[in-house]
């Protein structure tokens, strides 16, 4: 497995800070189109205080955080291509222009994720209209799919360039 | 050309058939709260109409394309404005 973006660099592309940050690594990257990321998941999350006290697992919804992440890897890095394309050579705050979620659908969870887990997030891409894309989405454990849906992201209306 | 009664019968029931198939199609994958038969042709799918938003046009053109194997473009989202302009677009483009 390449590591083609370490924490560091993702901190760099996203605003998202502890304990919000559910990305350590991407291992596969195609711009504007997919990806591939890994969060490990420890028994010191701070959401394990509660969720649960007597058992810990991973709230299914910060699994989607942790997609809606990896989209927004995606996608900026996506859009950063774009403008290099265009010719703008300027540093482009990636992290100030990162989008929103804005739906998701068909959401399933096969399995439980616990600590000692390391989540494999895949996302890819599908149909735009205007400035809304829909984004497969899955999570697998090993060989375990653990998650699977769609959410849509939405870029920032003010942002202008279409990614 | 001259128009038998049974052709005429024939295309309208055609119609029909395809504006109640987009009706039950916008309901159930949009998760709509109301009986397909309820929505008229010519009434509005956003905004005051069927209270569609932006959020659900992404989701009826990947529906559109699934279930007629038709495109909508960026340019001519106006076809999505009724079950009458959505039907037209689907029988011009599905061959």
């Amino acid at each position: 497995m390449k590591t083609l973006m370490t924490a560091d660099d993702i901190r760099k592309l996203l605003p998202h800070r502890w304990p919000f940050l559910l990305l350590d690594r991407i291992i596969e990257l195609k711009p504007g189109s997919s990806g591939t990321g890994l969060k490990n998941v420890t028994v010191s999350e701070p959401y394990f205080e509660g969720h649960f006290p007597t058992e810990s697992i991973m709230p299914g919804v910060l699994i989607i955080e942790a997609l809606a992440q990896m989209t927004a890897v995606v996608a900026s890095t996506g859009a950063i291509e774009a403008a290099k394309q265009a010719g703008n050579t300027d540093d482009l705050d990636a992290a100030g222009r990162i989008g929103y979620l804005v739906a998701i659908r068909d959401m399933k969870f096969m399995k439980p994720v616990v600590p000692g887990d390391q989540l494999e997030l895949k996302v890819s891409f599908g149909r735009a209209v205007g400035i809304l894309t829909m984004v497969k989405v899955a999570a697998y454990v090993g060989k375990d799919k653990v998650v699977e849906g769609t959410i849509s992201v939405s870029q920032r209306p003010d942002s202008g360039a279409e990614a | 050309m001259l128009l038998t009664y049974a052709s005429v019968k024939e295309q309208a029931e055609k119609r029909r058939e395809l504006t109640n198939r987009i009706k039950a199609i916008i309901v159930e994958r949009l998760s709509l709260d109301i009986e397909p038969e309820l929505i008229t042709d010519d009434q509005p799918l956003f905004g005051r109409g069927l209270g569609l938003d932006s959020i659900d046009a992404l989701e009826l053109t990947v529906c559109i394309e699934d279930e007629f194997g038709v495109t909508l473009y960026d340019d001519n989202m106006e076809v999505l404005g009724s079950i009458n302009k959505l039907a037209d677009y689907i029988t011009e483009n599905m061959e």
